[in-house]
């Protein structure tokens, strides 16, 4: 406290001569997702003086809580498009003032014209990094990469296989694998039966990137389902990893920054998002291992042999993505019991 | 001979389960000056944890603050349990059972309810978050575990004791400073030093209730498990228990807390 | 004059009481009865969702298999990793008690306390490296070993009882031992002198005497261990579903509060019905 105090302090006093106020922003995101990059947040102070303290979620639920539970605690949220609805219509966000933001006009009309991004009729989170959720194999017990989701199911690699512990992920999972609409799953037994024969092959389920990245390491994993940006993460870090986007699909994912209807700093929050999706922070971000921008102008930015560049760059792959829709309680309840249900017969 | 045999198989066991504990407290340390970030073996040595460490003000404040915390926290839960299980064992009163019976609730209730419980109640009734609710929280839960290990030594209290030096002429005040006490004081370190590692492993509360940036040692560690926690975090726990190691061992050179000889 | 003392007595009960209990009462009574209440509702009482009273959330743990299979496990794995740490834990505090005097019992004794104030997590996945195929233990083993032996105990029940009797011994060895500690040592000799065989001394005078320390300790084990889902989520893997997991997820995975804590009173429930079985038992066993 006393630290960010003393810093706060002598930062509003050496801005007292210029006009802008400067303000202490507070940014509720995931741990180690770009916005609390060192670099990155005192690029932003130098620019405009605000500063920025963070607090970090480790589920959606948990976001969604502690923005019902902390009105005007918050000025930028980060929220999964599928989430940008219920957070909309419960009042905890506000819509955004796109003119405060230059740098939206390099983000490509099919995002921001995002329909859960668009909740309530106004845009109500800026499209910031999308990224997919399939899965990578150890590439020293692979010659070739398989391109099948199959090969979860492969004998050979029984007692090697993971996947999250997540009911929703472990649903879409196998909705892709039997071929189903992620966001509209009719065959919801289809969906248990090829779970329920992939039991046997799992070793264990992960539950971070720190989890997945030591059972990789440690060799006990040859594949597993995975994160884009955490895999891009993982291969510059020099695990012998691949990501795969399988012939039968991806569940692609949409993150948005927002803005919590109870913030007092409106200027300085909008500054921020201005700022997140700025090509210049954004390459430098994707060297450290990103998630894709959402700005066309950052994505073209980069290298390229950089890994969202070639893999997520690659019009047909982007092609078999399923994106997530919003989920409604009673489909993720239901998901939920399958899943411990699953879990449970262990 | 026999008894001297069954001694030194004694010995032999107590060393056991000393390994037994300090496994893992070991591959901790050791894996702090290992260089491989997902901690892969084989062992390569190396100083860049401590390096990294010295220069990571973040972790450094938070363990600090958890130890500020926890000394708190240890100190008002020791002083405040103990009075109460001394006024469980000395008295009969109506209601007592039930008030030993709901020591169990904060023990068997998972963190997390008890966690989100507190977080709805505390901003319900305006006490909101910061450092003081973290304290308020740690007490709580630190509390039954020093009631039930003050008792457990209290109920092998010999009251005879007191009435031997009652009727020596000693006065209330006197009985308890000069037997109760002493007595009891192995039980009350024991509670402490339960009570500290509570609070300073308590990650629910501290991370429902703490004021962002001024989080713990214990809620640095959980949300950063996400990205994946480096050796540092090793780093400054293997330094935190070499310092209470030596704390600790001090101690005992100069007190005689671990009862009479 | 009684009832003066009486009265006297009265003022010394809530005095040394009412702070403790009423901490409790303000910082986990209080916000327990909160979810309590929630239990009995559809959905939780904030921003403008609809919500009534029932009591569906409990008829959901009888009529779900899946709940009663995974408490029930919790269950037997609690029996199990209290009875370890009791057989494993009560020796060790006699040798601590008994055998050992002076400089080096209260060195000791610290001693054992001492890996409870390093992060449980970060112990955990201390036992992961240990645990796991190729790692610490099974190299180690071959190197001392003369023949090759494969141990990879990872992700099994039992990597789940080595990290959760490790994260509890301590709380029985302590409580033992100040039980222990507190017998004098004189009834042992007279009861030795008189001809008392070892066993019967242990049998008659050093268990009934040592119970309630004995009894604590196993009971701050078997409480929490029911509820856990950390070190059986990370060491246990594909078999580390408990209890503790289905009630997490209900508040982590899914925002259905009120089943959650419909799921873990019912928990304390169990928990308590088991303590309240089993006190008479173990109360006659004293006597």
């Amino acid at each position: 406290m006393n630290k960010s105090f003393f810093a706060a302090s002598a930062l509003a006093a050496f801005s007292i001569g210029s006009a802008v106020a400067a303000d202490e922003i507070r940014v509720l995101n995931w741990q180690g997702y770009g916005t609390d990059l060192d670099w990155a947040v005192a690029a932003f102070t130098d620019k405009t003086g605000h500063t920025v303290v963070h607090e970090y979620f480790n589920s959606e639920q948990e976001m969604l809580t502690k923005l019902r539970t902390n009105p005007g605690a918050y000025d930028v949220v980060l929220i999964n498009a599928a989430f940008t609805p219920q957070a909309q219509d419960e009042g905890l966000i506000g819509p955004i003032d796109a003119s405060k933001i230059s740098n939206i006009a390099d983000v490509p009309e099919n995002l921001t014209g995002n329909e859960d991004l668009n909740a309530g009729g106004a845009l109500h989170g800026v499209p910031w990094t999308w990224g997919l959720t399939s899965f990578a194999v150890n590439t020293n017990e692979f010659d070739t990469m398989p391109s099948s989701i199959e090969v979860f199911w492969d004998q050979s690699h029984q007692g090697k296989v993971s996947i999250r512990d997540d009911a929703l992920e472990a649903v879409q999972f196998a909705a892709i694998a039997t071929g189903q609409d992620i966001n509209n799953i009719e065959n919801l037994d289809a969906v248990k039966e090829k779970l329920a024969s992939l039991m046997p092959q799992i070793k264990t389920y992960w539950g971070s990137e720190n989890d997945w990245n030591q059972f990789m390491a440690a060799g006990d994993l040859s594949v597993a389902t995975f994160w884009s940006g955490s895999a891009s993460r993982s291969m510059s870090a020099g695990l012998p990893v691949q990501f795969v986007v399988p012939q039968e699909g991806a569940i692609g994912w949409l993150d948005g920054l927002s803005i919590p209807a109870s913030s007092t700093k409106q200027d300085a929050a909008h500054a921020f998002i201005d700022w997140m999706i700025d090509p210049e922070f954004y390459v430098k971000w994707a060297a450290e291992g990103a998630p894709a921008s959402a700005n066309a102008k950052a994505a073209a930015a980069l290298p390229d042999d950089a890994f969202n560049k070639r893999v997520l760059g690659d019009p047909e792959v982007v092609a078999r993505v399923q994106f997530q829709r919003p989920v409604s309680d009673e489909d993720r309840e239901a998901y939920l019991a399958l899943w411990q249900e699953l879990k449970a017969a262990q | 001979m026999n008894s001297r045999l069954l001694a030194n198989l004694g010995r032999l066991w107590l060393g056991l389960i000393l390994v037994f504990l300090y496994a893992p407290i070991l591959v901790m340390a050791f894996m702090s000056f290992n260089a491989s970030q997902y901690y892969q073996l084989p062992f390569e040595f190396s100083m860049r944890w401590y390096e990294k460490l010295a220069s990571n003000g973040e972790i450094i404040d938070a363990a600090t603050r958890s130890v500020l915390i926890a000394i708190v926290t240890t100190i008002l839960a020791t002083t405040l349990g103990t009075a109460a299980s001394v006024a469980l064992f000395r008295f009969e009163f109506r209601g007592k059972r039930f008030l030993q019976v709901m020591l169990f609730p904060p023990i068997a209730i998972p963190w997390l309810i008890t966690g989100t419980a507190m977080l709805i109640f505390f901003f319900g009734v305006g006490l909101g978050r910061g450092t003081p609710s973290v304290i308020i929280g740690h007490v709580a839960l630190a509390l039954p575990y020093v009631i039930v290990v003050v008792s457990a030594r209290l109920a092998t209290f010999d009251a005879t004791l007191e009435e031997a030096a009652r009727s020596m002429g000693a006065g209330g005040w006197t009985i308890t400073r000069r037997v109760t006490l002493p007595w009891i004081a192995p039980g009350i370190i024991a509670g402490a030093l339960f009570a500290f590692a509570v609070s300073f492993d308590q990650f629910v509360v501290s991370y429902f209730l703490s004021e962002p940036g001024d989080s713990t040692l214990p809620v640095l560690i959980y949300t950063s498990i996400r990205k994946g926690f480096t050796p540092e975090i090793n780093a400054i726990s293997t330094i935190i228990i070499v310092i209470s190691m030596a704390v600790m061992l001090f101690a005992a050179r100069f007190s005689n807390f671990g009862g009479e000889r | 004059m009684s009832t003066v003392l009486a009265k006297q007595d009265r003022l010394k009960i809530f005095g040394l009481l009412s702070p403790a209990y009423l901490w409790l009462t303000v910082a986990i009574f209080l916000p327990l009865s909160a979810m309590l209440y929630f239990s009995f509702l559809s959905d939780v009482p904030f921003g403008q969702k609809e919500w009534f009273h029932t009591t569906e959330n409990y008829k959901a743990f009888f009529t779900t298999p899946t709940y009663s299979i995974l408490l029930w496990k919790s269950l037997r794995l609690a029996l199990m990793v209290t009875v370890i740490s009791v057989f494993i834990g009560f020796p060790c505090a006699y040798v601590l008690a008994k055998t050992i005097k002076g400089r080096a019992r209260e060195a000791l004794f610290l001693l054992v306390i001492l890996p409870f104030w390093s992060n449980s997590l970060v112990r955990i996945f201390s036992w992961a490296i240990v645990l796991r195929g190729n790692g610490i233990l099974e190299v180690g083993l071959n190197a001392v070993l003369p023949f090759e032996v494969d141990v990879n105990l990872m992700f099994s029940t039992p990597a789940i009882v080595i990290g959760l009797v490790h994260s509890y011994l301590p709380y029985v060895i302590l409580t033992s031992y100040l039980a222990l500690q507190a017998i004098d040592d004189n009834l042992i000799d007279a009861a030795r002198s008189m001809g008392a065989g070892k066993l019967t001394i242990l049998w008659r005078i050093i268990l009934p005497l040592s119970l309630p320390g004995l009894l604590a300790g196993a009971v701050l084990i078997f409480v929490p261990v029911v509820g856990s889902f950390m070190e059986p989520r990370i060491l246990g893997g594909r078999v580390g579903t408990y209890f503790g997991t289905v009630i997490e997820d209900q508040f982590v995975a899914v925002y259905n509060w009120p089943l959650g804590a419909a799921l873990s009173f019912v928990l304390l429930a169990v928990v308590l019905l088991i303590l309240a079985i089993s006190s008479p038992i173990l109360r006659k066993a004293r006597t």
